[in-house]
């Protein structure tokens, strides 16, 4: 990313010098623009919520997105260019279904550009580094995940529209959004007050609790004749019992498994203090958290230390698979669909259907034996279940809008009409939804308010948005949808174990530490040591687990506590303590 | 025994002889089979059952055969387009640069060309310095071939690697002797190179098609960057956005059935894609390969 960044710094100046005076944009702040929001597009009358539809059923208490008779935005047509991602699902986007229906709908008109790649991979942002570089920029970019430090910078430069006047006036399904998700103005928001981007809403429900999800065999328990653990030491006893009864059989027993892009410390951890979830992926800055307004790294506390012996004694005494820390995904699925019995006793999993084929029609399935462990009481009685409250739900960098676009009023009013609960399951789940009967029971067991036929690719392939589209998928909305009661998928129990097991034990939000945005400069010293304290903590993590290292020994420990001062952990507290008081205001 | 006496004047094969033999053969026995059992392995997954290749079941042969797979590749039309667009840019691509590096390489292998040395340095000097990304998108920009097909032809057009090879091949085998000759005979500057060089030519012509064929077909990173229209994709970039689609994040797996549904699509259509991309070099490789390393050997190696 960094060197992208760079390039791009080079380039936009390579830009100014090449353009000459030809009007091209460059990206070197405000004056060089050939363009900007026409005058008229903050005098148009606002626009307002239409009256609701009949025929929709919502449970009682649904909070989330409706659907609303709604206007047609302009009577002439009018047309943006939109950069957007190629899919395989969308196909092409110029005869997409959504789009003839979003054409008709609105008025609107879209030339699109389609960019290969998924709208988050580094080669995407490389072309869309090159464009922004050589001024060949579109109105607005649809589904290209820039970093709230790119909008930010991108913004400062006045190069992404600042939406917050239009949203105020032309978005009324998003302020609707807003209200009840009364963290969202603060996430969208850029150091400058900014807001580059229409976000998006995806509330998640089990996303939320996806770091601290570990499964267990609770036909083995039974067959050991235990009970489902809910401590430390009552884990380590279930998985020794697993080990000496080789349930497995020939030796082939693992008493848990695991997988290399599921940490372990997002599980164990939260039995000595609170480690929130984070991706190895993903941007996230992991192990970081919020204690009385004060910014801190979890690896380096004493209690961190402790899970670290914990974990120690399991892999000494065989408990945690040998390549607990290494095996891919295909590996992991190997074990759970072993052919002639299950071989696993739990697992630090996702889901069912990481470690295992999912059969959705025999109720006896492999899967159904695996349930969702609550969060293990620790020696000094923590017991927490890491809850993800701010970076699951409100997304940003959905649709951002350019200084080329003339009417930011339009696009904006065409991106709010794809919050309206009829859209969104059109352009989501194609043409071939369907409203819910009455009594028709959803994924949470409440009264279910739409249902999809069919999920297959080939159905609808050219029929929706890819989830490209902005959305505002509520959680009310997600538990929402139909549950076949003939051919039940595992989205109930998945819900159900979330807000039984885990969402009881969880942190308060306060101590969570919030996607903070970066200046230019702070965030490229951010990814540095970010990366560096990444691949240090997790190698030396492996390396204390598997006994390559000793969590005892207090030379190796120090060691290891050295090693990260010295790839910069005070600079990098330092600035995150400072994004995260801009963060709060 | 049998076999050395086969041979016209028989020597009598030493026991160390024969170790040799046998471990050579051995040795390329095994390196063969680690060659060939991707390729098999691909071929029979792409005609397995998809479920089956992800149980892994499927190691050698197709297991539970099946040729859906074929025909949901068929299905996308952007799998059809990038194919046609792939061989497209490999023939278009390939032909054009093969005639520029002929055209700049026969006169840089002459003698008497003025101002010799000084091209010669301008055009190595590209090899080691590049104007970057930016400035070659700006300049594919402001000649107006961004978004079409040129912009995968043209920057493509001439590989300096592939012209001094070119350019040696020439010096080698086309003696200074052979033009004085031709010249005393009152055949032009053109029709020598017509006339004589090409027709002596074929090995390097062969090698240079090939070269540029492959490198086309394999692309498509420029196509990333140059293009944004999803008819003009090659197959390349169609390849890399069917594995891209199913790699998720996955603590942040909003959609299950989402996952599930690209994940199975991925499956089915991964091996058969294999199979469609890997078929066309290997259809032409037997036809270039008997040029190609008298070609490239002759170019290379007499400097």
């Amino acid at each position: 990313m960094r060197k992208v960044k760079r390039r791009t710094f080079v380039a936009g100046a390579v830009g100014v010098a090449a353009a000459g005076g030809s009007g091209v944009l460059s990206g070197c702040g405000p004056g060089t623009a050939e363009a900007g929001a026409a005058p008229e597009s903050l005098t148009q009358p606002p626009a307002e919520l239409g009256p609701l539809k009949s025929g929709v059923n919502y449970p009682p208490g649904y909070i989330g997105p409706k659907a609303r008779r709604q206007q047609t935005i302009v009577t002439e047509p009018v047309t943006f260019t939109v950069v957007v991602p190629q899919s395989l699902t969308v196909g092409d986007w110029a005869t997409n279904e959504f789009t003839r229906w979003m054409e008709q709908q609105t008025g609107i008109r879209i030339q699109w550009r389609q960019v290969a790649g998924k709208g988050n991979d580094p080669e995407t942002m490389t072309k869309v580094n090159a464009m922004m570089a050589a001024g060949d920029i579109p109105d607005a970019f649809l589904g290209i995940t820039f970093t709230r430090s790119q909008l930010y910078l991108y913004g400062a430069q006045n190069l992404f529209v600042d939406l917050n006047p239009y949203l105020e006036r032309y978005a009324p399904n998003l302020q609707e959004a807003m209200k009840d998700y009364p963290e969202a103005p603060k996430l969208i928001k850029s150091p400058d007050d900014g807001v580059y981007s229409f976000p998006d809403f995806n509330d998640c429900y089990h996303c939320r609790a996806s770091g601290g999800r570990a499964l267990i065999n609770t036909d083995w328990v039974r067959k050991v004749g235990l009970a489902v653990p809910t401590t430390t030491e009552e884990f380590r006893e279930v998985l020794t019992a697993f080990k000496k009864a080789d349930l497995g059989g020939r030796g082939r027993t693992i008493p848990f498994g695991g997988y290399k892009d599921a940490p372990l410390d997002t599980f164990f951890m939260n039995s000595f203090l609170y480690n929130p979830s984070y991706s190895l992926n993903g941007g996230d800055r992991p192990w970081l958290v919020v204690t009385d307004g004060k910014v801190e790294a979890n690896f380096v506390k004493d209690e961190w230390r402790e899970g670290l012996k914990y974990l120690h004694g399991l892999y000494a005494d065989g408990l945690l698979a040998k390549d607990i820390f290494t095996a891919t995904e295909d590996q992991i699925k190997r074990y759970g669909d072993n052919p002639d019995g299950p071989v696993m006793g739990g697992a630090r999993v996702y889901y069912w259907g990481t470690f295992m084929t999912l059969d959705l029609d025999d109720p006896k399935a492999r899967w159904r034996q695996y349930e969702t462990m609550t969060p293990l009481k620790g020696p000094n009685g923590v017991q927490i279940a890491p809850w993800n409250y701010l970076s699951v739900g409100v997304e940003v960098s959905t649709l951002v809008v350019t200084r080329k676009c003339k009417r930011p009023d339009l696009l904006v009013r065409w991106a709010d009409f794809q919050m309206d609960l009829e859209a969104i399951l059109r352009s989501y789940a194609g043409p071939d939804f369907r409203w819910s009967a009455k009594g028709d029971k959803g994924i949470n067991g409440k009264q279910s308010v739409f249902g999809m036929e069919s999920w297959n690719t080939d159905e609808t392939k050219g029929k929706t948005w890819d989830q490209y589209a902005v959305m505002y998928r509520s959680g009310d909305f997600r538990l929402a949808e139909r549950v076949n009661p003939k051919k039940p998928t595992f989205e109930s129990p998945l819900y159900e174990e979330t807000r039984d097991h885990l969402f009881p034990y969880k942190q308060p939000m306060e101590r969570q530490f919030p996607p903070v945005t970066l200046e230019a400069d702070q965030a490229a010293l951010d990814a540095e040591i970010g990366l560096n304290l990444k691949s240090e903590v997790t190698t030396s993590m492996a390396r204390f687990v598997t006994g390559r290292l000793d969590p005892n020994d207090d030379a190796q420990w120090n060691d290891f506590t050295d090693r990260v001062q010295s790839i910069g952990l005070t600079p990098y507290l330092e600035i995150q303590q400072a994004a995260y008081e801009t963060y709060q205001g | 025994m049998a076999m050395a006496t086969a041979t016209p004047a028989p020597v009598q094969e030493t026991r160390s002889d024969r170790i040799v033999m046998i471990c050579n053969y051995t040795a390329l026995g095994l390196f063969t089979l680690a060659v060939l059992y991707p390729l098999i392995y691909v071929l029979s997954a792409s005609l397995s059952d998809p479920k089956n290749v992800v149980s892994g079941k499927v190691w050698l042969w197709p297991v539970g055969w099946s040729i859906e797979s074929f025909k949901a590749v068929f299905d996308y039309d952007s799998i059809v387009s990038g194919f046609s667009n792939s061989v497209l840019y490999a023939v278009g691509g390939s032909v054009l640069a093969t005639v520029l590096t002929l055209f700049a390489a026969y006169p840089l292998s002459r003698k008497g060309l003025p101002g010799k040395g000084l091209i010669m340095a301008l055009f190595v000097f590209t090899m080691m310095f590049s104007g970057g990304l930016i400035p070659s998108y700006l300049v594919a920009d402001q000649l107006g071939i961004l978004n079409t097909r040129w912009a995968i032809i043209l920057p493509a057009a001439l590989a300096v690697w592939n012209m001094i090879i070119t350019r040696t091949f020439f010096q080698s085998t086309i003696p200074e002797e052979l033009v004085e000759a031709a010249k005393v005979d009152g055949c032009t500057d053109f029709g020598f190179f017509w006339r004589i060089v090409l027709p002596l030519s074929k090995p390097i012509i062969a090698v240079n098609l090939l070269f540029y064929a492959v490198a086309q077909w394999n692309s498509w990173f420029s196509a990333l960057i140059y293009l944004t229209n999803e008819h003009l994709f090659p197959l390349q970039l169609v390849l890399r956005q069917i594995l891209l689609q199913n790699q998720f994040d996955p603590s942040q797996v909003r959609d299950t059935a989402e996952l599930i549904r690209m994940k199975e699509l991925q499956e089915q259509l991964k091996y058969s894609l294999i199979v469609i991309a890997t078929i066309p070099p290997l259809l032409v490789y037997p036809f270039v390969q008997k040029h190609f390393v008298k070609g490239a050997m002759v170019g290379s190696l007499k400097g």
